[in-house]
């Protein structure tokens, strides 16, 4: 009894300290805003000072302040709601879902954004949150599977907005300022929208706070005491994906605000869910208002823009670092076992091996529009010495990508691990990013070694990141999550500038095969003959791991160095394939399953299966990028995203869950 | 210029011929070409703008429907063929093209281990930080001229276009014009100002305009700035280059800030229609004209 109120008296003191940090933190931060403030006045002309003061400066405060809370609410809803403390509109795919819709509605209906721009924002990301949630169901809503989801349908919707910006033209500089989340007001019509929205939440929440503290009990138990979890769960998420797209229509992408504050109101001594509901978008309203009295002071120093929303973004990392490793596990399952199996094995292969064969022929002999063959061996002549090195790099990239999937998805018992959540390809836009930063205009040699060792930077922090969490194989893969945060926010941070290195930075990062030399070609077809059957060699590894833990120390196998081996060779493919046809293709999440679906089960067969399934997958793919909107090139990024997002969709209708 | 157009239809008919017959064979049919350089592709718009205006449309060049919009003169005839985005140049079509030289600009030097494969490439350093690029487009033009065996028409442009300079020049001093602050709008809330290295800004100077914009060295030409940084200036005439984004040409007709900007409130301030901040000699007597045109009759016209 003592004992309890000792502790009881413990948390109290806890809960008091970490309330008078936020308060300093906050008066700290006035100190600073004002500071800045009154130091981005001095010089203007004197009636101006008045109206930047009231008009702009003022009004952006306060945004800071209601934005930050509307976020840090969205959080703390979505993770009570989902029972997954990662759970965030950044990382279950909102925010990039609405960038893309607002980005469309740009493009095509800018009349639309004049009347809707909050409409549009909203069923972006409802959308791309309703597409994570119904990928996530089959492995019972696992936390560390929906963040995989949402990062997987956030890098899909990122590479067609980098696309769409490409193809703008005219607005680009608009669209990369908006991509980074200024704050930046003029006039309190922002203010006046969140404050609405907040109005209208807060007391829905208030009224929900009962049902919603027993969504933390078993989905049972909580239908034990009368409440329909579903609809409260659905509710939730509908508000705050409201709150989350609300600010993003008005500034901009502002990331990670909401899952940094609702665990740091967890950490401050906010157990229940009523408390964190009122303490995370409290802390949120603190942290963006820090954040952006520390980018103003900034900017008055450096001169030029700083976006926040990139700023905040840079919390995504360490926080998910942090929390990654400590989330609870719910799924157990395994992959599905494969409906069929082919029996001749090596027919089936050799059959594979033919088509793709085949495929390189009528890709090099397709003319350039793709609506025939050519007519002329004068015109092959021409084209052939254009078209070798691409489809060898394709082909080969593929390869690699294929075997990393398999064996990333083997060792993670993961269906939605792809070479793409490893952070390497984010890694090397980060490293071709601080490149081009120093000089916009690098030749084709320095790029590819920046972009080398950004990957190789990040493959190392991934690997140090697991082996000091002491992580087995399976939670590796969360280090990549981490790691790929951190860099895009890097990247982002360097795209909000614009200019020519933000253009150069997208072209790559849309991903495309046109750059590639003969010199490269044969090294990625090099690096393919070594690496594939390097991951062939370790089938026996696979197998054995999948029997579980106690199986493999009773074969003598260590699981955590056999997996931690398997997921470095995985790594090495992927920052080899990333170099040749760029950060995304998505091959690596498609092959595994292609090669499983026509029946190559065993990890032998699916590892060579998969390579060349997806080697034929870059074919075909960088074929079309090539031909269909010819003579402007699509990037191969971009066709095999559509085409990997369309196979995800249909993955989800086909296994859904009977209940 | 309108005197070389008969000779000039007839190879670019051909060249478009062999442009649109890709699916099928591609005649080598003119080599010859404009005595010298033979058979001409561009992979920029300030080269693309030159050859255009010399009275050589080249026989491919990039992203012709963005061209249209933005740089809009000089016109591109129908016969010249598309390569796709400047950024992911279609080497396919251009190979089929079958050029005898491409010409590019630093801009354009990351393509060179593919053209360098289809054709001879011509790089010209044209836009470099910190220095002024008119002096180095002038050279670009005449030794362009040169290589195709125009010498002379190749000075010609650069003559005109000084007498034009000159010409505004004369007129804008009787009128005494005010500093001018060169913005590119970017959203609601910011500009990019362009520096003395700019196309734009060394234009100012040839006109004998004060560019108010002072920290051209100090701020780089691309990075964006918070309008607020030009009530700096309340003297300055500003001038908004096209094209602006919907959203913000809203906020600058009914937003607090910009209608609060000395500049904006005093009816010193102008919006012209799209002009190519990297282009050449073309886009700078064109932006030239737009820009006397506006400080002659200072009461805020806005145009495209």
């Amino acid at each position: 009894m003592r004992q309890d109120l000792k502790s009881a008296a413990a948390r109290m003191r806890g809960r008091g300290v970490a309330a008078a940090g936020w308060l300093a933190l906050f008066a700290a931060s006035l100190a600073v805003f004002a500071l800045a403030a009154k130091s981005a006045t001095v010089g203007l002309a004197p009636g101006f000072s008045e109206t930047f003061l009231i008009a702009g400066l003022l009004p952006r405060g306060v945004f800071a302040l209601l934005g930050g809370a509307a976020l840090g609410l969205a959080g703390a809803l979505l993770q009570q709601a989902l029972r997954n403390p990662a759970a965030d509109p950044s990382t279950l795919g909102i925010g990039a879902g609405a960038q893309l819709a607002l980005g469309i509605a740009t493009l095509l209906a800018p009349a639309l954004l004049a009347g809707a721009k909050v409409l549009v924002a909203f069923a972006g990301g409802a959308a791309a949150l309703a597409l994570v949630l119904i990928l996530s169901r089959r492995r019972n809503y696992d936390p560390v599977t929906m963040i995989l989801c949402g990062l997987v349908v956030s890098l899909v919707a990122s590479s067609l907005s980098a696309t769409l910006i490409l193809a703008g033209g005219d607005y680009m500089m608009s669209l990369y300022l908006w991509g980074g989340g200024a704050l930046d007001q003029s006039g309190w019509r922002s203010d006046a929208a969140i404050g609405l929205m907040l109005g209208v939440a807060a007391p829905a929440v208030f009224l929900m706070r009962r049902p919603l503290a027993i969504l933390s009990l078993s989905d049972e138990s909580a239908r034990g005491v009368g409440v329909a979890t579903g609809a409260i769960r659905l509710a939730a998420a509908v508000l705050a994906t409201v709150l989350a797209t609300g600010v993003i229509a008005s500034v901009g992408i502002v990331g990670f605000v909401g899952l940094a504050a609702a665990n740091l109101a967890r950490l401050s001594g906010a157990r229940s869910a009523s408390a964190r509901l009122v303490a995370a978008p409290l802390i949120g309203a603190v942290l963006l208002f820090a954040t952006d009295a520390a980018v103003l002071a900034l900017q008055q120093l450096a001169g030029t823009t700083i976006p926040t929303g990139a700023v905040t973004a840079l919390l995504g990392g360490p926080v998910l670092l942090w929390l990654l490793p400590r989330l609870p596990h719910r799924s157990v399952s395994t992959l599905p076992a494969p409906a069929r199996r082919i029996r001749a094995v090596s027919l089936g292969l050799a059959a594979l091996a033919a088509a793709t064969a085949a495929a390189t022929l009528v890709s090099l002999y397709l003319a350039p529009d793709g609506r025939a063959f050519l007519s002329s061996a004068d015109l092959a002549e021409t084209l052939m010495p254009l078209r070798w090195p691409r489809l060898v790099s394709g082909a080969a990239a593929g390869a690699l990508l294929g075997a990393a999937g398999t064996i990333l998805q083997r060792v993670t018992a993961n269906p939605i691990a792809s070479p793409e959540v490893l952070g390497i390809s984010t890694g090397a836009g980060l490293g071709l990013a601080a490149l081009l930063v120093i000089d916009p205009l690098a030749g084709s040699g320095p790029t590819f070694a920046a972009a080398a060792g950004g990957s190789l930077a990040a493959l190392a922090a991934i690997l140090a990141f697991a082996h000091a969490a002491r992580l087995g194989p399976e939670r590796l893969i969360l280090g990549g999550i981490a790691v790929a945060s951190l860099a895009g926010a890097g990247v982002t941070l360097v795209l909000s500038r614009g200019g020519p290195e933000a253009t150069r930075l997208l072209d790559w990062m849309s991903g495309s095969t046109l750059r590639v030399t003969p010199g490269v070609a044969v090294a990625e077809a090099l690096l393919a003959i070594v690496l594939v059957p390097l991951a062939l060699f370790g089938h026996r590894w696979l197998a054995i791991l999948q029997l579980g833990e106690a199986t493999a120390i009773g074969l003598g196998i260590s699981p955590q160095r056999a997996g931690g081996l398997l997921v470095a060779l995985a790594a090495v493919a992927t920052a080899a394939a990333t170099l040749a046809v760029g950060p995304l293709s998505f091959v690596g999440l498609m092959a595994p399953h292609l090669a499983r679906t026509v029946g190559f089960s065993r990890p032998r067969d699916q590892l060579a299966a998969s390579a060349l399934v997806g080697a034929l997958l870059m074919i075909v793919t960088d074929t079309a990028a090539r031909s269909l909107a010819f003579p402007y090139q699509l990037p191969t990024g971009l066709v095999a995203a559509l085409v990997g997002g369309a196979y995800l969709v249909a993955l989800v209708r086909r296994k859904a869950p009977a209940g | 210029m309108t005197a070389q157009v008969s000779q000039i239809t007839r190879r670019a008919a051909l060249a478009g011929l062999g442009a649109s017959a890709f699916a099928g064979r591609v005649p080598r049919a003119d080599a010859a070409g404009v005595a010298g350089a033979g058979r001409v592709a561009v992979v920029d718009w300030a080269l693309l703008e030159t050859f255009l205006a010399l009275g050589l449309p080249p026989a491919a060049a990039p992203e012709l429907i963005l061209y249209r919009r933005l740089v809009v003169e000089p016109a591109v005839p129908e016969t010249v063929a598309d390569l796709g985005l400047r950024g992911a140049l279609s080497f396919e079509r251009l190979a089929m093209i079958r050029p005898d030289v491409v010409y590019g600009s630093n801009y354009s030097a990351w393509a060179a281990p593919q053209i360098e494969r289809i054709a001879r490439f011509r790089i010209f350093d044209l836009f470099l930080p910190g220095e002024p690029p008119l002096a180095r487009i002038e050279a670009m033009t005449v030794a362009v001229a040169a290589e195709c065996g125009i010498a002379g028409r190749g000075r010609g442009l650069v003559a005109d276009g000084a007498r034009r300079f000159a010409e505004a020049r004369e007129a804008l001093r009787t009128a005494s014009a005010p500093p001018v602050l060169l913005v590119d709008v970017g959203d609601a809330g910011h500009v990019r100002v362009f520096g003395a290295d700019s196309l734009f800004g060394d234009t100012l100077s040839r006109l004998g305009l004060e560019n108010a914009w002072r920290g051209g060295t100090r701020y780089s030409a691309n990075a964006p700035v918070g309008i607020e940084r030009l009530a700096a200036f309340p003297d300055a005439f500003l001038v908004g280059v096209g094209p602006v984004p919907p959203d913000a040409r809203r906020a600058i007709e009914t937003g607090a800030l910009w209608r609060a900007l000395p500049a904006v409130a005093a009816g010193r301030f102008a919006l012209l229609p799209p002009c190519d901040a990297f282009g050449a000699l073309p886009a700078a007597t064109r932006f030239a004209g737009f820009l006397t045109d506006a400080l002659l009759h200072r009461s805020g016209r806005s145009a495209g």
